[in-house]
């Protein structure tokens, strides 16, 4: 018999008090965190209430709920949400597949290991690699008069651009956001593959079960939290991306970002109020995403608790 | 016929050999382990049992079916890793019920078997905990409940206690054997701990530079080591090099003392070296009576061991320990102290040479 067998309540229950009470000591270890909480209320709590506050004030500063009436009023406005959540949905989905295959490959398949960090090394920088330099890039290469067009023109003799397909669509501006988040999501997932332990494998193969039963029972099960982390990040990345869009396309696809900046910056269509209420609906987007997010979470990581 | 055959087997990788011409028959409920140093090929051997290896060469038996290019999750083979290896994701109960669910069986009948196992491993009432909220030492006993939960026909165990400390390790495989006994299942146990070994045993199959050296009960391997290896690896031993003086009486000097063995020196001749061993607790302080065999020396230093008081007496330039059992009215010698030690010629073990290949 050993004595670890038992249940071990009784260590944390029943036992007399003791007869000290432990000295109350002042726990100064929240000090360390304090810098990120005021960097946090500086920078994130505060633009937010700003936001709020001003959505709900009129052109004299007055409480008004034009600006919130005003974003369901025009049909501009819901297709923008719309535009902007769809290339998000698609390249957070996307690049998490593709990101996950390819860090896959790269972990477990077997790859040199000066391959390894090579690969990871790039998808360090590509996954920052974003703005006017990725919009240019992508211009550059397969644009109307890009590199990669012309050849394929003088080559082939096919105008990749004859058929109604443009670069400066949803899925040619998705093509471009999956350049930092294809990397972002192998950036993140290679060290989550590398702690999935061989003898996880070997033990599921031992008791009978083949690759299918240890990926469908054992590794996604575990990679979950991750995967579902990854991809509300690579949501969040695409859904509040600016620069890039802009610099690619200007204002010529529709994204919420997009017609936020002319209403607070625009010369013909300047309207703080009603740019403030459009960023005030991407919070709103982005908290019920979040919610989503931790509801599932909560239910893929039950075993870590 | 024997329950499991390895029979030739041989393992290389690249230019390592790992495992070379591993010959062994393990009989139905008997419990074998391997014992060696690091790196002597144990867990390769066991990896090939369990089929993630494929051998190099030989094959591999169990039940008279051949096995050796079966892959693992098709033989009748319980594994037990030194890491535990549980999944983190199930709880208790869906780790030791995955096997029955892999192969379809129904929820009544997966539900029966986990709490058969949990009763095995004394556990019950530990189906809903996760992993990580058991200590090493359950972790390790849901393990065996998980390789055990299939029926398997022969269970493995790679040092399943290595990672425990010492008081669990000592408790654990005392429970790992009854379970073994009252399962009656043929076993393979790999430890680098030879006391383990011995412990538990049926048969212990000792290895070093991928070979075997020695096969035989523990009780065997202990007092008879056949090779100066064995003796070195398992217990504490005074090993050293002797000269035959005369084969037929069996008399051998060292360092200008002679000693008489009880095993043949027949193959041998005058003048030839053979390297004898004695174990420590065979030796003893020479009385008024018994004068033959003895050896003279000086008390270099004395260790209490608890039940036993460990002597280390200088025989020129030679180190020998003695062991005697611990008793209050112990009349030690002083350090420094001429002294007469003697064991009797049984107690002279003459040691083979490793030799290249064993059969
Ligand atoms: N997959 C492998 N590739 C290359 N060499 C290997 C591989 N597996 C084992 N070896 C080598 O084979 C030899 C035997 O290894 P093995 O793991 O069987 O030793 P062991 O007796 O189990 O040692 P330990 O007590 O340290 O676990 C070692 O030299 C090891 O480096
Ligand atoms: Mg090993």
């Amino acid at each position: 018999m050993v004595m670890d067998a038992k249940p071990d309540s009784h260590r944390t229950t029943g036992g007399a008090p003791s007869a000290r009470p432990p000295k109350s000591r002042i726990n100064w270890s929240w000090l360390g965190v304090v810098p990120f909480f005021a960097f946090a209320i500086m920078f994130l709590i505060l633009p937010s209430l700003s936001i709020f506050v001003r959505s709900f004030e009129g052109p004299e500063g007055q409480f008004t709920l034009d600006n919130i009436f005003a974003i369901f009023h025009g049909r501009d406005f819901i297709n923008a949400y719309r535009t902007s959540l769809t290339i998000s949905l698609i390249t957070a989905v996307s690049g998490g597949i593709f990101g996950f295959l390819l860090a896959y490959s790269v972990i477990l398949g077997g790859l040199p290991s000066v391959a390894r960090s090579f690969l990871l090394t790039f998808s360090g920088v590509a996954s920052n690699f974003a703005g006017v330099p990725l919009a240019f890039a992508f211009v550059a290469t397969i644009g109307n008069a890009g590199l990669v067009t012309r050849i394929i023109e003088n080559i082939l003799n096919v105008d990749i651009h004859a058929r109604g397909f443009t670069i400066y669509s949803i899925w040619g501006l998705s093509i471009v956001y999956m350049y930092f988040q294809f990397p972002l999501m192998v950036l993140i997932m290679a060290p989550a593959l590398d702690g999935l332990r061989r003898e996880w494998r070997e033990a599921c193969e031992n008791l009978g079960g083949t690759e299918l039963h240890y990926w469908r029972y054992v590794a996604l099960p575990i990679l979950m939290p991750t995967l579902l982390g990854t991809m509300i990040l690579l949501f969040g990345n695409a859904f509040g991306a600016y620069a890039t869009a802009y610099a690619f396309s200007g204002s010529f696809i529709n994204l919420i970002t997009i017609v936020i900046g002319a209403q607070i910056q625009g010369d013909v269509l300047y309207n703080p109020g009603l740019g403030n209420a459009l960023a005030l609906g991407m919070i709103v987007i982005m908290s019920l995403s979040m919610v989503g997010y931790l509801t599932l979470q909560r239910r893929a990581a039950r075993w870590l608790r | 016929m024997a329950f499991l055959e390895i029979n030739n087997v041989s393992k290389t990788f690249g230019k390592t050999t790992a495992v070379k011409d591993f010959n062994l028959k393990v009989e139905k409920g008997e419990l074998v382990s391997f014992l060696g140093p690091s790196g002597c090929g144990k867990t390769t051997t066991l990896r090939m049992v369990a089929g993630f290896e494929v051998p190099s060469s030989g094959e591999i038996i169990i039940d008279g079916k051949d096995v050796t290019y079966e892959p693992p999750n098709r033989r009748p083979v319980g594994m037990v890793f030194q890491s535990y290896a549980l999944f983190p994701n199930m709880n208790v109960a869906a780790n030791i019920g995955f096997g029955l669910k892999i192969a379809k069986r129904s929820r009544e009948e997966i539900n029966q078997r986990v709490n058969e196992m949990l009763e095995l491993i004394h556990m019950p009432g530990y189906g809903n905990r996760y992993p990580h909220q058991l200590s090493g030492g359950q972790q390790q006993r849901v393990a065996l409940a998980r390789a055990l939960a299939m029926h398997p026909e022969v269970l493995l165990l790679d040092e399943p206690l290595s990672a425990l400390d010492a008081k669990i390790r000592v408790s654990l495989r005392g429970e790992i054997r009854s379970i073994q006994r009252e399962l009656g299942i043929t076993t393979v146990y790999v430890t680098h701990d030879q006391e383990e070994a011995l412990s538990i045993s049926d048969r212990v199959v000792v290895m070093n530079n991928a070979q075997i050296e020695q096969i035989g009960p523990p009780f065997e391997i202990y007092n008879f080591p056949q090779t100066e290896f064995v003796a070195q690896f398992v217990g504490t031993l005074n090993a050293v090099n002797a000269e035959v003086v005369d084969p037929k009486a069996k008399i051998l000097k060292f360092e200008g003392q002679q000693l008489q063995t009880a095993f043949s020196l027949d193959k041998l001749h005058s003048g030839d070296k053979v390297m004898i061993a004695i174990r420590p607790e065979r030796l003893s302080f020479a009385s008024q009576e018994k004068k033959a065999n003895i050896l003279k020396g000086k008390v270099q230093n004395i260790t209490f061991l608890g039940a036993v008081v460990r002597i280390q007496i200088g025989i020129d330039s030679l180190n020998f320990y003695m062991d005697t059992f611990n008793n209050p009215y112990l009349a030690l010698p002083k350090i420094g102290e001429d002294v007469e030690i003697t064991c009797s010629a049984e107690a002279v073990l003459a040691l083979k040479e490793r030799k290249e290949s064993q059969g």
